[in-house]
């Protein structure tokens, strides 16, 4: 706001005055006040939960919105280039209870096992991206349709039950490795290994989006399609490429998830993919593309993480957090269209 | 004539920043008459439609109806006062049927729940698709009509609105021959009952089949009211393109060099036949035709944005496949599009979009060099004179001709020898126009070629060496610059 060179004023709440001089200003100043308030209850809420500052907790939060940040760093960089990817639940769980199978039942090596559910877990998003591209089919209805057939084809791999497990016909060769557990529950000098991970793949899409050929195409793609490919950009080529991306990022947040329970199962995971996507539009990438970036959604993703777990703090039932972070999305998204509109 | 006068607008006047749209037109039209409205691109013809038909406002002067003066506020006044217009392009909506679309918002009711009444509203427009002479079922979808039939679609709606004067815009663009000999024999029945209407259209072929009097525009003022049996197509070429060519495109005599490029018999089937042309360094090869005649189509074929069915391509005497615009871009190709919001990512700063078509060039092993894309912009930025308050500001926040420059620097830092210039001028102000030609000149002496394309016949007379006129998908004459007339370009044109 520009700098009133006077300053002087009879009352001393000249300064209001100026600030809600005009309807838009009093509307701008409505905005501010009104998210100052949120911010405050925010901080309030949170400092205010039982046990909140403990090493435990910290730890705790961490792991647990990790696989989520993983996701939501590919879900990001699918929605800037103007896509949606619904399947990187389904892909999430398939990539983690194949490696489990994997290993458990089939007898593989650990990191052929966890290579397998990394690959497989790419596979599947190379196949939306070529669905996408060669078959012309919307993105939203590519991905829909393989969240079905990779949770499908999970719970066949399993036979719909927990991984390892003494129930199956086959027989049990081994319980899930340490490599993976310390994935999703171990620690590197006492930083959980999980939002070590989590860190590193924002770090990484940092890179790929600010730094390379790749994540500039991204933003061309997704803020207009048509100049990118006048440009010479290769459309499908990048839209396959960050499909693939996606798989393989949603692979390793199940090699993530299933070591923090230490156990597969077909059915993990499930709400991952509206959350990434909450978690996108929380941190402002704009939902239509071209725009955006992961610093943001690392926010979005660790407000919703630490809500959540302010919320458990504060022994708020279960059913009505999920009316809290409905509101959440609502609110935040709305506050930034307002915003916008006057500028605020 | 003996019917009486139905509308008459006097001394209407529309600016926009930079254009005097239309300058103190009069206009008259009587009941059952056809009055035809010529005039180029850009001469006021559909902005003087729009004002009649209520969509925009006139700055100046008067409208009479039947001899009352009206103020029309709005598209909805104008039907109300009855006068309908039919737009170039349909307003019709493919997924609904006929009689949808007739009675759009008005369909009949029945009592007592609101419920539409479908016998009552398709015996209805049976009678109005009677009336008019046409056999269209009132229950088929309108997409499955011909494009003919979705305009009688729309006139009937119009007509269902008890409308008293039709205003066509170009209706016969679209149509084939046939198709427009059955709309001329409607509109000649509706002429019977009393309806009148104004006909725009760049057609002079057309102008005696239809109407009773032309009108004819130019750059936005009335160049004169004739009946159509005192007039041949001569005299309108004059009329229409009978222009002072002013000194304000600064072009400069530039020594030919070798061949860069040659078309042979380019073609898709539908749109472009048979087309070639050559381009040498240092030349501007003018592409003149007016709208729908193929231009932007022989750009995107020849920038391999649309599959080609036919033909070659010759760069420097090699055989050429350019199956993708990034091929294109690798044998040194740039396409300046027609709109620049297609080559444009508005939403990305200036430099991103500066380097967007040369992104290959500044990454190494998949990273960008942000100092080169830094260097690069800065230099374009510069050599180009775009005015902007920051180097990273994004390019929606750039003024028209500004944004153009953005667009035209793309090209330039991928270092394409050959450009295709698609209406470069277009809504940018003079002197914006003016500093693009300078570019042009500057480009032409460094030896690039350039295709330039344009519906503005002063522009490509100005700056072109040679002009090739296309018409219906094919280019139908080819000028030297000093050997060419506007009267004679205009008229290969808009021969038939």
């Amino acid at each position: 706001m520009a700098e009133n060179p006077s300053g002087s004023s009879v009352s001393g709440l000249g300064w209001v005055r100026r600030w809600v001089a005009t309807p838009e200003l009093r509307v701008r100043f409505g905005i501010r006040a009104i998210l100052m308030f949120a911010v405050v209850l925010f901080v309030w809420y949170v400092s205010t939960a039982p046990r909140f500052f403990s090493l435990t907790n910290a730890t705790n939060v961490g792991a647990r919105t990790a696989p989520g940040i993983i996701v939501a760093v590919a879900q990001t960089m699918v929605i800037i280039s103007a896509g949606i990817d619904l399947s990187v639940g389904a892909i999430l769980a398939f990539s983690g209870s194949l490696a489990s199978v994997a290993y458990c039942y089939w007898g593989v090596p650990v990191l052929p096992a966890v290579l397998l559910g990394l690959a497989a877990g790419a596979l599947l998003g190379c196949i939306n991206g070529l669905i996408i591209t060669k078959g012309r089919i919307p993105d939203f209805i590519a991905t829909l349709g393989m969240m079905g057939t990779a949770r499908g084809v999970a719970l066949i791999l399993t036979g719909g039950l927990p991984v390892p497990s003494h129930l199956t016909a086959v027989t049990l060769k081994a319980y899930l490795p340490r490599e993976i557990i310390w994935m999703g529950s171990g620690d590197l000098l006492g930083f959980p290994a999980g939002a070590l991970i989590g860190l590193l793949v924002v770090a990484a899409g940092w890179v790929i989006l600010m730094h390379t050929g790749f994540g500039r195409a991204l933003f061309a793609v997704g803020g207009n399609r048509e100049a990118a490919r006048v440009s010479g950009i290769n459309v499908d080529r990048t839209k396959i490429m960050v499909y693939t991306l996606s798989g393989l990022l949603s692979g390793l947040a199940g090699l993530v998830l299933v070591g923090r329970m230490n156990s597969a199962n077909a059915l993990m995971a499930d709400p991952v993919n509206l959350e990434s996507i909450s978690a996108v539009v929380i941190g402002g990438t704009n939902l239509f593309g071209g725009e955006g970036g992961v610093i943001g959604t690392l926010f979005g993703a660790l407000i919703m993480g630490i809500l959540s777990n302010v919320l458990n703090l504060h022994n708020v039932q279960d059913f009505a957090q999920k009316v809290f972070m409905g509101l959440l999305i609502i609110g935040v998204v709305l506050f930034d269209q307002l915003r916008r509109r006057y500028g605020a | 004539m003996s019917s009486s006068l139905i509308l008459q607008a006097e001394a209407i006047d529309k600016s926009y920043p930079g254009v005097h749209a239309l300058d103190h037109v009069d206009f008259d039209l009587y009941e059952g008459e056809v009055h035809t409205l010529l005039g180029e691109n850009g001469a006021g013809k559909s902005t003087f439609m729009k004002i009649i038909s209520g969509s925009l406002r006139k700055d100046s002067g008067r409208i009479f109806l039947r001899g009352q003066e009206v103020e029309i506020v709005s598209p909805m006044h104008a039907r109300e006062l009855g006068i309908g217009m039919v737009y170039q392009e349909l307003s019709v909506i493919p997924g609904l049927s006929v009689v949808e679309n007739i009675f759009l918002g008005r369909l009949p009711k029945r009592k007592p729940f609101g419920t539409v009444d479908w016998s009552e509203a398709i015996s209805q427009a049976k009678r109005i698709l009677d009336d008019l002479g046409v056999d269209i079922d009132p229950r088929e979808r309108v997409g499955n009509l011909s494009v003919g039939e979705q305009q009688l679609t729309e006139i009937a709606k119009t007509l269902s609105m008890n409308a008293q004067i039709l205003l066509l815009d170009e209706p016969s663009s679209a149509l084939s021959d046939e198709e427009r000999e059955r709309l001329f024999n409607i509109m000649r029945g509706l002429q019977e009952k009393g309806v009148a209407f104004i006909y725009v259209s760049h057609r002079l072929d057309e102008v005696p089949q239809i109407g009773q009097r032309v009108t004819v525009l130019r750059d936005g003022a009335k160049i004169g009211t004739l009946p159509v049996d005192q007039v041949d197509e001569a005299a309108l070429i004059r009329m229409m393109v009978g222009r002072e060519l002013g000194e304000k495109f600064p072009k400069e005599e530039i020594e030919r060099g070798k061949e860069l490029l040659r078309v042979e018999g380019l073609t898709v089937k539908g749109v472009l036949n048979d087309l070639s042309l050559s381009l040498h360094e240092g030349e501007i090869v003018g592409i003149f035709g007016v709208l729908g005649a193929g231009r932007t189509d022989f750009a995107r074929a020849l920038f391999g944005i649309d599959p080609i069915d036919g033909g070659e391509v010759f760069l420097d005497g090699r055989k050429v496949e350019i199956s993708s615009p990034s091929k294109a871009i690798e044998l040194g190709l740039g396409y300046l599009t027609e709109d620049r919001k297609d080559g444009l990512v508005l939403r990305l700063p200036i430099p991103v979009n500066i380097t967007l078509a040369s992104l290959k060039r500044i990454c190494q092993f998949g990273f960008l060099k942000h100092g080169e894309e830094r260097a690069s912009t800065e230099k374009y930025v510069k050599e180009l004179d775009i005015h902007t308050p920051k180097l990273d500001q994004r390019v929606e926040f750039l003024s028209g001709g500004n944004q153009q420059k953005v667009a035209l620097a793309k090209w330039l830092c991928c270092k394409a020898k050959i450009l295709i210039f698609d209406e470069p001028t277009r809504g940018i102000d003079v002197g914006a126009k003016v500093e693009v030609f300078r570019l042009m000149n500057d480009l032409a002496k460094e030896g690039v070629g350039i295709i330039m394309i344009s519906s503005e016949m002063p522009e490509v007379l100005a700056m072109a060496d040679r002009i090739l006129v296309m018409a219906r998908g094919s280019f139908v004459a080819e000028y030297a610059a000093d050997q060419a007339s506007q009267e004679d370009i205009m008229r290969d044109a808009v021969a038939r």
